[in-house]
This record gives structure tokens, sequence and C-alpha cells, in this order.
């Protein structure tokens, strides 16, 4: 049997939930900035939080999960890359700066 | 929720399922082939901070403590709160709540406006504490993409104010609103980039 899509929300406990959510990570952040400075984990969890944020805005805010595929997509390779190249950037930055040195 | 915007809209009604066929579009197309092109600006100068910290490790690190924490938080914090107004705006539309959609609207655009403002004040501080443009690689791309953003904020609040002149005479229903809902999703995208920017210039020391 074809699993009925979802439909646009009418609600606003879940944009309600999304923005504490998204309040309650900028707070991590500050607190993991403020304790964690210099310490080698420090860009593993920024990258996380970075994610996470992003995702909260693009599904309950944009409702990706109703979007066209093409919306969808676009927003799930933009949230990610920012998170993924400052993990490269952190674990094989020398590489990186080889890699683009004229 | 009115008759007209059950009957109009497809919400979750128990009924068979009537949504467009390969997803929604949230607003209409042309506003995500503008988005898709933000998205990809944004690429390339995130490739550009990304390259410039990789050679410059050591000006990465030590840059956001110049900067003011408090400035880049009270803009992220401005940024979430009028897109979640934003988007309340648009949820009470569907449902019919014409009058408490435009309160959302206008409370996203005060919110909104207060993050050209935070970001003029903080210029002001940088100025005063001697960070310029020629500071040095990490103050180079700091104003690079910020400026940027910020001028992609302008036109979010550009926008805002023309969706609130149609909303206030009457041009958006619950059963037709796409200007509105491709309003709110510029807004988000924009809310998005800012959400990286924030932690790349201001907390990863």
């Amino acid at each position: 049997m074809k699993a009925k899509p979802a439909l646009p929300s009418l609600s606003l406990s879940t944009l309600f939930g999304a923005w504490l959510g998204l309040l309650g990570l900028t707070a991590l952040g500050l607190v993991l900035a403020r304790w964690s400075a210099g310490a080698s984990g420090l860009p593993l969890a920024v990258a996380a939080v970075v994610w996470f944020k992003g995702w909260l805005v693009a599904r309950h805010f944009i409702e990706s999960n109703l979007a066209h595929p093409f919306i969808a997509w676009v927003l799930r390779i933009f949230i990610v890359c920012v998170p993924a190249a400052l993990l490269i950037t952190t674990w094989f930055g020398p590489q990186l700066a080889r890699w683009t040195s004229l | 929720m009115t008759t007209a915007a059950i009957q109009a809209f497809p919400v979750d009604d128990g009924q068979p399922d009537r949504q467009p066929a390969g997803g929604r579009i949230p607003g209409n197309h042309g506003i995500w082939v503008g988005i898709t092109c933000e998205f990809v600006e944004f690429l390339v100068l995130f490739t550009v901070y990304f390259v410039a910290r990789a050679h410059n490790a050591e000006a990465f690190e030590a840059g956001p403590g110049r900067l003011s924490t408090l400035a880049g938080t009270a803009i992220t914090l401005l940024m979430v709160t009028s897109s979640f107004f934003i988007a309340c705006s648009v949820t009470t539309m569907r449902a019919g709540q014409q009058r408490q959609s435009l309160y959302w609207l206008i409370g996203g655009l005060v919110f909104a406006l207060g993050y050209p403002l935070v970001k003029y004040l903080e210029f002001q501080w940088n100025l005063g504490h001697g960070i310029h443009g020629d500071s040095g690689i990490f103050f180079t791309v700091y104003y690079y993409l910020t400026l940027t953003h910020l001028v992609h904020g302008f036109w979010g609040i550009l926008g805002l104010l023309w969706v609130l002149a149609n909303h206030v005479n009457g041009s958006y229903t619950a059963e037709s609103h796409p200007g509105l809902e491709a309003l709110a999703s510029y807004w988000h995208a924009t809310d998005i980039i800012w959400l990286a920017l924030f932690p790349l210039f201001y907390l990863l020391a």
C-alpha cells in the first residue's frame, strides 16, 4: 500500500519547538567556544551544531520534507557543505593548502 | 480555520492526498532559482574562506577573539527569530488567519531590521578597535563574506516590505499566497547561510 505523504502543518507548536532548538544550539555553540577554545574536538562539535541548525530551519521552516526533490537536495547539499569543509580543513589543512597553492 | 482554507489548501484532513506529484514548490519556481544561485554564490565564498583558513591557520584561530561575539550572537538571534515569525506568518495564513499572519509578518520585519542595525554598530565597534578590511587575511575574508550576506539581507528586507504591502492590501488568501511563501523561503535560506557564517567568524578560535 502506498504511504500517504505528509502535508503542510497548520500548527505553530512545531515552529516554536524548532525556534527553541535554534536558540539552544546557539547557546551550546557559545558555551563550546568559551570552554573548549583550542580543543581538538571543537571543530567537530561546531560542525555538528552548524549542520543541525541548518537542518532545523530547512526541515521545519522551509518544510523540505514536503518539497520537490530538487529543492530538498539543494538544501541537503548546502547544509552539509560547510560542516564537511570545516572538518576537512581541520584534519587535512596542510594538504588542502598544498593542493590550493599556485 | 475557514472552510475555504480547508477546501483549497491540502492540509492533513484525513482525506485522500491532494499534494502535487513530485513534492511542493514552497513559493514559486523563480525564488528557488534565486535561492539556488544564492547558495552557489556562498559556496564559492565559503571555498575562499576554507582555502584561506588552510593557508593561514594561525590568523583564523586568532581572528574570532578580536571580533564582537555579542554582535554575532545578536545577529544570530535576530535572524532565527525573524525566520520563526515569518514561518508563523505563512502557517497562520494557511489556516485562514489573515490578521494573525499580518502581525507575525510585521514582527518578522521588525526583527529583520535589527540585523543591519546591529551590523552597523558592529562595524563601528570594529573601526574603533582598529579592525579594517586590510587588518589581515581573516578580517579581509570576514568583511568579504559578511558584507555580501548583509547585501542579501537587504534584498530580503526589501522583499519583506513588498510582501507586507501586498498583505495589507489583502492580496494573499489562505488559498493563494505564493509571494508570502517565496519571501519566507528566501529569508530562511539567508538565515541558513548566516548560521554557517556565525561560528566560522565568531566562535572557532
